[in-house]
């Protein structure tokens, strides 16, 4: 059984029909990987199923159980955490404050401890500046931030939203190889990213999305293949 | 560029005007200093009553940006429900000056209770009623139904009440506790403070320290990702008004039991008082709205004395007006309410 | 073109018959309505001023009574016997020389001119109070209005020493302030030459004309190039602004011209009523005419008028009409509570409830500005989080 499935998922933006049935699933320790254009929906996909956004119709199935129409602020106690679009970090709020607002519906003092721990493992920039006000970092820091805040609830889904937005090159590796360990540890990932060909990179499969709907879905490697995918997304002529 | 200009020489203006004002009371203050004493004393324990209404604007605000207009009359409300209660319901009799010490005491703590439980749940109740259902409207129109919460508690009051000023019972004694009357400072004033230091620690405590003012701060820096990382949104803003409204409950007992009276349309004016602290302070700023407090406490009572009390609306509200165009984020104030600016 | 112009001239039509069906109305109601409709008629002046600021440029005025507080001092202190230090009149319908034959104390200026000066004067108030304001958001904006609007009554109730001179009178306020006229007409038209309190039909008129002129001017702005100029300040004021609209000149406009109109209706007012009081002038009539625009529907000049006639009537007729009925009720039941009940004095409770459901249920008002409604809805749906979080 598929740890996520999403089954012809409608959502609105007011009058504007964002979503026009989206289906798709996630497996137990994939990384599967949205991939498609500005606007194709591929943010509105993640708020749908996280609730922020609740779809209108279609169903959004998370371990074997009904999902849509549950609001966001509980998703992160069935397992479900995310870390969204422009990063929304708690700007005045320090580096620790976030991380513990991120382990919010927990009261586990050892756990949340021990899950601090590990994302300083993973992210040791954020541990040197524990204390710092949230909105006075980087954006790649801020980005650590808003992945390990994420990661404060330990979820067995991480949806992640446009980890590589606005930072360089040489960031944008150091992030994913993150993203790679954090799914080795044994975190199920929907990457939504704009950057296909990194995403393609680490992902197990990829659905590649277009006005609202799903057009193509196929292991990572064979999307990085297909010449129209090629065209379109991976900046091939 | 042209901003940055104008600004400072409307900063320095605004710092030789304040400084001259402050050489004059200055020159009061050593003509006869028992009474500027005793006017600073009075300033400060009305504007400790100012500081809990305000706090309530500025935790509003904080949180969803609105200018909670209702939230003055609530504290009429508050003063009412004291004053109903101490009267006795008919269950006991009415506690007045004559009653025992002892009843006294009971009679004003559970005064203070239960105004603050009964305007906490009012508070919350305007919020789902004229509030909620409008949170993704213009700002304005949530504006506009809070100045109908407003004019509706106003009328409750009225119906409850009449128009007149209505006496409160002289429970807490207006004798001076310093000897002699150089410098006047009665129990009643040290009723306020006493009473307004708990309270002030207890809100910060528990914006600091507690779980649920953590999500308080969280929801008001970004109210997706509170919802993301599992704070209920909703909920996190009834409590902030339920806060809110306790602390203007509060306010308005102890308004009663320091002036004597109060009148179904009191909130308006202390209201506006209370807003002018909030901005004055920075709106949004919890520590501002104390401060805010007590510099409008003190203004007040100083124009009471030097200016005459019939100037002293005017010179608050002239204040308000000046803070709103001059500095508009207040003393300590992060937010701008300049279009563009700050958020 | 027929269809266009039908409605608004059978209204007019209907607007200057109505002295001459008022005493029919009387026989049946057994009073007058020309004295209300007279105030009626101010208000829904008030109320055309006041939607040039919220219903077109979206500036929340607070403080809107300031300019109808000065409007109607400036009559008081141009035609009446408040400035005793002076004697000074021109073309005014007054007497200018007392039974003694001595000069008449005070400044006696025709009520025409005092009509243009009060706009004159309240416009430059409104520019003095709106240039350092009206660049803050609008929640901030509408407090400070609500500030002056505070302000300047309390100042007329304060200014009886002013450093000894006494400007307003105080709390006693300005009396027995000149009647218009229009004395050059022949002596056949006595009620014309000077307007008295028996025959109200001169004050009627003139306040008649007043309103549709504001109407005219309202729509001729609404649909002007400073019209546009409002719609795109109030709907995006950065887009405005880079679209090489000054914002604050915009804004400006609209509130020096609502001013105007706030403060020729003032004059008329203090003129009609010829004593002006600083109480008269409270936040409530502020509140009471942004209800009769937010009723009628903001921008829509139809609806604003309605709203006018509809929440003045409700003052003067529906609530004493209520009041019987409840006293009756009172008396059958044998209840004290209410056959003493006093319910007009609770319209602001009325009026509280129509500003919460208005917003709630129909922010458009009941006749609609089909833009201002796009506008009020659009807001429904361009944020989600709160419907998740509303489970």
């Amino acid at each position: 059984m598929a740890l996520l499935e999403v089954e012809n998922m409608h959502s609105y933006y007011g009058n504007i029909h964002a979503l026009r049935g989206v289906s798709l699933t996630v497996e137990e320790g994939e990384v599967v990987t949205l991939i498609g254009s500005n606007g194709a929906g591929k943010t509105t996909t993640l708020r749908s199923i996280h609730g922020v956004l609740p779809p209108k119709e279609g169903k959004v199935i998370f371990d074997g159980k009904e999902i849509q129409g549950t609001p966001a602020h509980d998703m992160i106690s069935r397992g479900i955490a995310q870390s969204p679009e422009g990063r929304k970090i708690f700007s005045r709020m320090t580096v620790r404050e976030n991380l513990e607002m991120g382990a919010y519906h927990r009261s586990d003092r050892d756990g949340i401890r021990t899950d601090m721990d590990r994302v300083f493992e993973l992210f040791p920039r954020l541990q040197e500046r524990i204390k710092q006000e949230a909105g006075t970092m980087s954006g790649g820091e801020q980005q650590m931030l808003a992945i390990g805040r994420a990661l404060m609830s330990r979820p067995r889904l991480l949806l992640l939203d446009e980890p590589s937005m606005g930072l360089s090159p040489v960031l944008v590796e150091r992030i994913f190889d993150i993203i790679r360990e954090i799914n080795a540890q044994g975190t199920t990932i929907l990457l939504v990213e704009q950057n296909a060909n990194v995403a393609l990179e680490i992902a197990t499969r990829g659905y590649v999305l277009e006005t609202g709907a799903i057009v193509n879905s196929a292991p990572a490697a064979k999307l990085r293949e297909d010449p129209k995918v090629r065209e379109a997304y991976l900046g091939e002529i | 560029m042209d901003s940055i200009k104008g600004s400072s020489w409307q900063s320095r203006l605004a710092v030789v005007l304040i400084a001259i004002l402050l050489v004059a009371l200055l020159i009061q203050a050593v003509a006869n200093p028992g009474q500027f004493v005793s006017q600073l004393l009075i300033g400060i324990t009305n504007g400790a009553i100012i500081a809990l209404v305000a706090l309530g604007y500025t935790l509003v605000y904080g949180i969803i940006e609105l200018i909670n207009f209702a939230h003055g009359d609530n504290f009429m409300i508050g003063s009412f429900v004291g004053l109903t209660l101490l009267a006795g319901f008919g269950i006991f009799a009415p506690i007045s000056g004559d009653s025992g010490t002892f009843i006294k005491i009971l009679g004003v703590l559970l005064a203070l209770v239960v105004a603050m439980v009964v305007c906490g749940f009012v508070n919350v109740a305007i919020e789902r009623i004229a509030y909620k259902p409008l949170r993704n409207s213009p700002r304005l129109a949530v504006l506009i139904t809070a100045i109908g919460m407003s004019f509706i508690l106003q009328n409750i009051g009225l119906v409850w009440k009449g128009p007149a000023q209505v006496p409160f019972p002289e429970l807490i004694s207006s004798a001076n506790i310093f000897p002699g009357d150089a410098i006047i400072f009665r129990w009643k004033d040290l009723f306020v403070i006493a009473a307004t230091i708990p309270l002030l620690l207890g809100l910060s405590y528990f914006i600091k320290n507690t779980k649920q003012g953590k999500a308080m701060r969280a929801v008001a820096q970004d109210k997706e990702a509170a919802a993301m990382v599992g704070i209920n949104v909703n909920r996190t803003i009834s409590i902030t008004f339920l806060l809110g409204g306790i602390l203007a409950g509060a306010s308005g007992v102890m308004f009663g039991l320091f002036n004597g009276i109060t009148v179904f349309n009191v909130g308006f004016t202390q209201g506006l008082y209370a807003f002018t602290a909030a901005v004055l302070g920075g709106i949004g700023n919890l520590t501002g709205a104390v401060v805010g407090g007590f510099l409008i406490g003190i203004i007040g009572s100083m124009a009471d004395q030097y200016i005459g009390v019939r100037w002293t609306a005017i010179v608050i509200f002239g204040v308000l007006v000046l803070v709103l165009v001059f500095r508009p984020r207040g003393l300590l104030g992060d937010r701008s309410a300049v279009q563009g600016g700050g958020e | 073109m027929v269809k266009k112009y039908a409605l608004p001239v059978v209204l007019i039509a209907l607007a200057f018959l109505f002295p001459l069906i008022d005493p029919l109305l009387e026989a049946v109601l057994g009073k007058s309505l020309l004295f209300s409709a007279i105030v009626i008629a101010v208000y829904v002046m008030l109320a055309l001023g006041l939607n040039i600021v919220i219903g077109f440029a979206g500036l929340l005025d607070l403080g809107f009574v300031a300019f109808y507080a000065l409007g109607a001092y400036v009559t008081g202190w141009l035609a009446s016997s408040h400035f005793k230090q002076v004697s000074f009149s021109f073309l005014s319908a007054a007497p200018t020389e007392t039974v003694s034959g001595n000069a008449v104390p005070g400044i006696h200026i025709s009520f025409w001119i005092i009509l243009v000066l009060a706009g004159a004067f309240t416009a430059l108030c409104g520019i003095i109070i709106g240039a350092p304001t009206l660049r803050l958001r609008g929640d901030y904006l509408a407090i400070v209005t609500l500030g002056f609007g505070e302000i300047i009554p309390r100042f007329f109730q304060n200014g009886d020493d002013l450093g000894g001179f006494n400007l307003t009178n105080g709390t006693i306020g300005i009396k027995a302030i000149d009647s218009p006229g229009l004395p050059f007409l022949p002596d056949s038209l006595p009620a014309w030459q000077q307007f008295g309190t028996l025959n109200l039909n001169p004050w009627y008129y003139t306040i008649l004309i007043l309103v549709l002129i504001t109407v005219y001017i309202n729509i001729r702005l609404r649909d002007s190039r400073l019209g546009r100029a409002w719609i795109s300040v109030r709907e995006d004021e950065t887009a405005a602004a880079a679209m090489g609209i000054n914002p604050v000149t915009t804004k400006l406009w609209a509130y020096a011209l609502g001013a105007t109109f706030g403060g020729i209706a003032g004059a008329f007012y203090g003129a009609f009523i010829a004593s002006i009081f600083p109480t008269s002038f409270s936040f409530n009539v502020s509140i009471l005419v942004l209800c009769m625009v937010i009723l009628g529907g903001m921008g829509n000049i139809y609806g604003v008028i309605l709203g006018a006639i509809a929440l003045q009537g409700l003052n003067f007729y529906l609530l004493p009409q209520i009041n019987t009925w409840v006293h009756r009720i009172g008396d059958a039941v044998g209840s004290p509570l209410l056959s003493g009940a006093d319910i007009p004095k609770y319209n602001f409770f009325i009026f509280g409830i129509i500003l919460v459901l208005m917003m709630l249920l129909r922010p458009e008002g009941i006749i609609p500005n089909r833009q201002r409604q796009e506008e009020l809805h659009s807001g429904d749906d361009d944020q989600s989080i709160t419907d998740a979080a509303r489970a």
